[in-house]
């Protein structure tokens, strides 16, 4: 049974212009010890799914889904408590931008204590158990590669570099010993040998406790290191999706072929100084969207009949959505 | 921090200095003598004019009668009342403490009521109870001040009698001036029947803080129901449910103090607005407040009363306000980016 679970996940968001789709019939799941990349452009909605996961989504939006379950026990419709009892000890998240995701007016110290599940210190009295997770969160920074940990957590988040945050808040996130770790762009803004340094830690994570991962990045060089399967979304619809190997040698839907090809280092044939390819055009905003394939009007395939919505086919454990796919020509 | 503190200070010097400028002008400004404008003494006779010239530096430029002003204001002596003939500062010493008195309750009811209304608000945003709080608010905040005072008059004290209409005590009472501030003169004075004074003290003291407090709540309302509904759709509210925490949890921990330390200077300013709105309803119930004695003044072209009286209001609330700011500074964090003074 996959540990994450999510079928047509719809999200409806309210704009100027009248409710719209942001996610259309997401699927998306992930297996224990699995990691799992999700890619996609800027605007695509990644950081959307991230947050419909945790429920950390303004009340008015209407989340809508035919299934999503953690471990079998569907999210959407347990109670508060329950829910919150599992992003407490089971998943945890890094959301996108830690410097706005952090309580400008608390201590990182105090923050990152309160993720700090009372289930992991030691009976002991309550002034005891400050100490203990004092240390729990100081074995945490040293892992994450924040040295100098008394001024991170007497800081306030504005006191800190921006990189410091980010790995402030993964070590937030894998403080509580979760089993599921969604981490939105946690390498954004790191220097290179730093995020060597989270990669390496994730990895580890993953293989020797057995942490799954959602990855939600746009480094593919990073992503193709680590992951084992990959979800690839456009405008809010998830395109394709299967195993990374399989879909980096053979990409089926043209969207996914292009991201790919817009990738540099994943191109071993590409002779210096030529020119990267990349799509015509520029994701189209919600309230506009193409009527069909919403990648139709960019898509260098697209034929008459792809002003009708694609459905999601299979082959194995790969999923597409498109209806000429690449590599698949009709005989 | 010294930095900070030191802009701060200069701030308020500088303001300070602008206001006796402005006030050493205006007994050149407005009819008569300016002698007797600054003096108080209507009607000098040779030898004291020399004299009084003489003091004020009248004859040296107005540079010097400047210096010679400022040194004499400091000291305490800001001339005597044209009408009265008390010296100016001790009337103000007598009268603010009134006003300050009335002003502090209603700014204590104003958040006892402001707060915990707004916050409720804020956090049921869009519900029928946020509805209800807001239309309230709105009819307090559009009512005109001395019309309610006049309305609450008429209602509470006319129609049915229950308080008094004017006044700090009844006659019947004598408490002798300590502090200025009634309730604490009556528990400091050492007479007979202290329950009964203390008890008419307040039933005095109900009607002008009533009036002046529901502008304020509702003003408070405003202020703490806008500031909680942006903090709770905050990035980190989200986050910190996120994680796991209860309502009560992200919102004690997290929603509360976030809400709250940036609108804390506005919400102290209103204390300023107070004073002023106090000093409308201290005519209406005969208060005997700065506000009551410098319209009198006004009324009888008492100059260095107005002066004097100006002078002592408009350097409260310069003073309040930057206090204010360096007490927020010390608490609240995130306003340690902030370098320079903010109005
Ligand atoms: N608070 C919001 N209000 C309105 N639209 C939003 C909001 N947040 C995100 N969106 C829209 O949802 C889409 C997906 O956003 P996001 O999930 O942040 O993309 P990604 O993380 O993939 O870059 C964007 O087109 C964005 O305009
Ligand atoms: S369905 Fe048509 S437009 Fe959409 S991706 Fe496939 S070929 Fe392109
Ligand atoms: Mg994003």
């Amino acid at each position: 049974m996959p540990l994450l679970d999510i079928k047509n996940l719809t999200l409806e968001i309210d704009t100027a212009l009248g409710w719209v789709k942001a996610l259309d019939k997401i699927n998306l799941s992930i297996d224990s010890k699995e990691v799992r990349a999700l890619v996609g452009e800027s605007g695509s909605g990644k950081s959307l799914i991230v947050k419909s996961i945790v429920g950390a989504l303004p009340d008015r939006w209407r989340v809508t889904a035919d299934r999503m379950n953690w471990k079998g026990r569907d999210l959407l419709s347990m109670s508060d408590t329950q829910r919150r009892n599992i992003t407490r000890n089971e998943m945890s998240v890094v959301l996108q931008n830690p410097t706005t995701t952090l309580d400008p007016s608390a201590t990182l110290g105090e923050q990152i204590g309160e993720s700090i599940p009372d289930s992991m210190l030691d009976k002991g009295w309550f002034w005891q158990r400050r100490a203990q997770r004092h240390t729990i969160a100081m074995q945490q920074l040293h892992k994450v590669g924040i040295r100098n940990h008394e001024l991170c957590l007497s800081s306030y988040p504005h006191q800190l570099p921006d990189d410091v945050c980010q790995k402030f808040a993964i070590a937030m996130a894998l403080v509580s010993d979760p089993k599921l770790l969604i981490a939105d762009n946690p390498t954004m803004g790191m220097e290179t040998t730093t995020k060597i340094q989270v990669l390496r830690l994730l990895a580890k994570l993953n293989k020797t406790r057995g942490l799954s991962i959602l990855f939600v990045s746009h480094d593919l060089l990073a992503i193709s290191a680590m992951a084992d399967t990959m979800t690839v979304l456009y405008c809010g619809q998830t395109v394709e999706s299967g195993r990374m190997s399989q879909i980096k040698r053979r990409p089926l839907h043209p969207y996914t072929q292009a991201l790919l090809d817009s990738a540099p280092s994943f191109r071993r044939d590409l002779p210096p100084k030529a020119a990267l390819s990349c799509l015509e055009g520029t994701i189209p905003t919600l309230q506009h969207l193409p009527i069909g394939c919403r990648l139709g009007p960019r898509c260098p395939r697209a034929q008459k009949d792809c002003v009708k919505m694609p459905a999601v086919r299979r082959i194995h454990d790969h999923h597409y959505a498109c209806h000429f796919p690449l590599h698949r020509d009709k005989p | 921090m010294l930095i900070y503190l030191g802009r701060r200070l200069n701030l308020l010097v500088i303001t300070l200095l602008i206001l006796c400028i402005a006030s050493y002008i205006l007994a050149f400004l407005v009819p008569g003598d300016p002698l007797i404008n600054l003096s108080g003494n209507p009607s000098p006779s040779a030898d004291q004019s020399a004299q009084l010239r003489l003091m004020y530096a009248l004859d040296q430029g107005y540079v010097a009668g400047f210096w010679q002003y400022l040194k004499l204001t400091l000291a305490g002596n800001w001339g005597l009342s044209l009408t009265s003939q008390n010296p100016v500062f001790q009337d103000i010493l007598q009268f603010l403490p009134a006003s300050l008195e009335l002003s502090f309750y209603a700014m204590l009811i104003s958040l006892l009521v402001g707060l915990p209304l707004g916050i409720m608000a804020g956090l049921k945003h869009r519900k029928f109870a946020d509805m209800g709080i807001l239309s309230v608010s709105l009819m307090g905040f559009s009512v005109p001040v001395f019309w309610l005072a006049l309305l609450l008059i008429l209602i509470f004290a006319l129609q049915w009698g229950m308080l008094p209409i004017s006044g700090r005590l009844s006659l019947l009472y004598e408490v002798p001036h300590q502090s200025g501030f009634m309730l604490i003169d009556i528990l400091l004075a050492d007479i007979s029947d202290k329950s009964a004074v203390l008890n008419d003290a307040i039933r005095h003291l109900v009607l002008p803080t009533l009036s002046l407090s529901i502008v304020t709540s509702a003003l408070v309302i405003r202020l703490t129901r806008r500031s909680v509904i942006n903090v709770m759709s905050s990035d980190y509210i989200k986050a910190a449910y996120a994680k796991g925490l209860s309502h009560a949890q992200v919102f004690w921990r997290h929603g509360m103090k976030n809400a709250l330390l940036p609108i804390m200077p506005q919400l102290a300013m209103q204390f300023t607005v107070l004073l002023t709105n106090a000093m409308i309803i201290e005519v209406i119930f005969s208060w005997p407040g700065i506000g009551e004695w410098l319209i009198q003044a006004i009324y009888q072209r008492d100059f260095p009363a107005i002066r004097g009286g100006m002078l002592a209001v408009s350097s409260l609330v310069v003073i309040f306000t930057i206090a204010v700011d360096i007490i927020i500074r010390l608490i609240y964090p995130l306003s340690k980016r902030q370098f320079h003074a903010q109005v």
